[in-house]
């Protein structure tokens, strides 16, 4: 069962030495951290390395967090630097979006993935797919908004941009979300018939 | 100018001023070609909502706090040692040493040592400088110095080099 402390609350038990404080900290956040890494990663091996590799650089860097911003935006632009950090290495395609040829293989589909119909798979599985297929970046803004509570100024402190630079990604990324999400269901009506 | 499409995004966020908000809720209530726009956007806004969050491995924390207890990660926490107390040691040391010295001045007696006398020849026989310095002594010396220096050279790369990997 996780802790109902609070994150500012946690962090001072860890500075003061209670490392099953951290723990609670990592439990709370490491699902939408590693959602986060694989927006980037596309596969669950990289995405569990770069998430734990974000844990504990933020474990070193602990005592300088300065509490000015909430824990998760402060954690979550160590994510995304990390994450940035290793598109570099790997060198990943990060062509168009609008490129046919651009599309991201997506892995861990799940077995028997043919058997599956449009009836039987919920929407939120086609959303999911379709976030898969978009631009890192686009990704990760969607993830943040949508699923991390952070507000466009957060996105931005995270991503180290403007605010309005994030409002103009979001509703692009949106548009781009909306038309793949749509292209994915089309498809799969056209297997059926 | 904004496209329909950025201006009820912007209404769904609350991105917009309250003038905005109202032109926008009476465009909705008014117009078709908005009010369908504005449903569609708002469902899929619900549904981007209900994405879901990918689960790590049931190891992941373990792992996490695992590599931290082993990487002697507690170091960077000196930091959060509080100044004060080590300004506290600090006016301790000062009080303590000034009060000696008061203490040390106020019970010399200054008119003690003018009755003593200097001899005027002082028979001190004081060993010449060279014999200590012999050819093997001065050799064992600079070898103890130079292995000392490569030690502390050595010990001091380490450090940087670890310093640089963290």
């Amino acid at each position: 069962m996780q802790s109902k402390l609070s994150d500012i609350e946690l962090i001072e038990q860890t500075l003061g030495g209670n490392q099953s404080a951290y723990a609670d900290l990592v439990k709370r956040h490491q699902r939408f951290v590693f959602t986060l890494a694989l927006r980037f990663a596309k596969s669950r091996e990289d995405a569990e390395e770069i998430a734990q590799d974000c844990f504990i650089k933020a474990y070193r860097s602990l005592s300088s967090f300065q509490q000015q911003s909430k824990f998760s935006t402060w954690l979550y632009s160590i994510v995304y630097t990390t994450a940035m950090t290793f598109l570099r290495k790997r060198r990943l395609d990060t062509s168009s979006i609008d490129d046919d040829e651009s599309y991201i293989q997506i892995e861990n589909k799940p077995s028997g993935y043919d058997e599956y119909n449009v009836e039987n798979k919920s929407r939120s599985y086609y959303i999911n797919q379709a976030i898969e297929q978009l631009l890192p970046d686009d990704a990760t803004i969607i993830t943040m908004f949508y699923k991390g509570e952070q507000s466009l100024e957060e996105i931005a402190q995270a991503m180290g941009i403007e605010a309005n630079t994030v409002k103009v990604k979001l509703f692009r990324a949106r548009q781009r979300l909306k038309e793949r999400l749509e292209r994915n269901l089309k498809h799969e009506v056209n297997e059926l018939i | 100018m904004n496209s329909i499409e950025e201006k009820l995004w912007n209404y769904i966020d609350g991105n917009c001023t309250a003038d905005e908000q109202n032109t926008i809720a009476m465009l909705i209530e008014q117009d078709e070609v908005y009010r369908k726009k504005y449903s569609e956007l708002l469902q899929l806004n619900s549904e981007f909502a209900a994405m879901e969050l990918d689960e790590p491995s049931m190891a992941f924390s373990y792992n996490v706090m695992e590599t931290i207890r082993t990487e002697h990660a507690k170091q960077p926490l000196k930091a959060a040692v509080d100044k004060r107390i080590i300004m506290g040691i600090a006016a301790f040391f000062v009080l303590t040493l000034s009060a000696l010295v008061i203490y040390m001045f106020s019970s010399v007696n200054w008119s003690a040592g003018s009755g003593v006398q200097i001899p005027e020849q002082l028979n001190i026989q004081v060993p010449h400088v060279n014999t200590f310095f012999t050819g093997p002594v001065v050799k064992a010396f600079l070898f103890f110095d130079l292995v000392m220096g490569l030690f502390l050279l050595d010990h001091y790369l380490r450090r940087k080099t670890t310093a640089k990997e963290q």
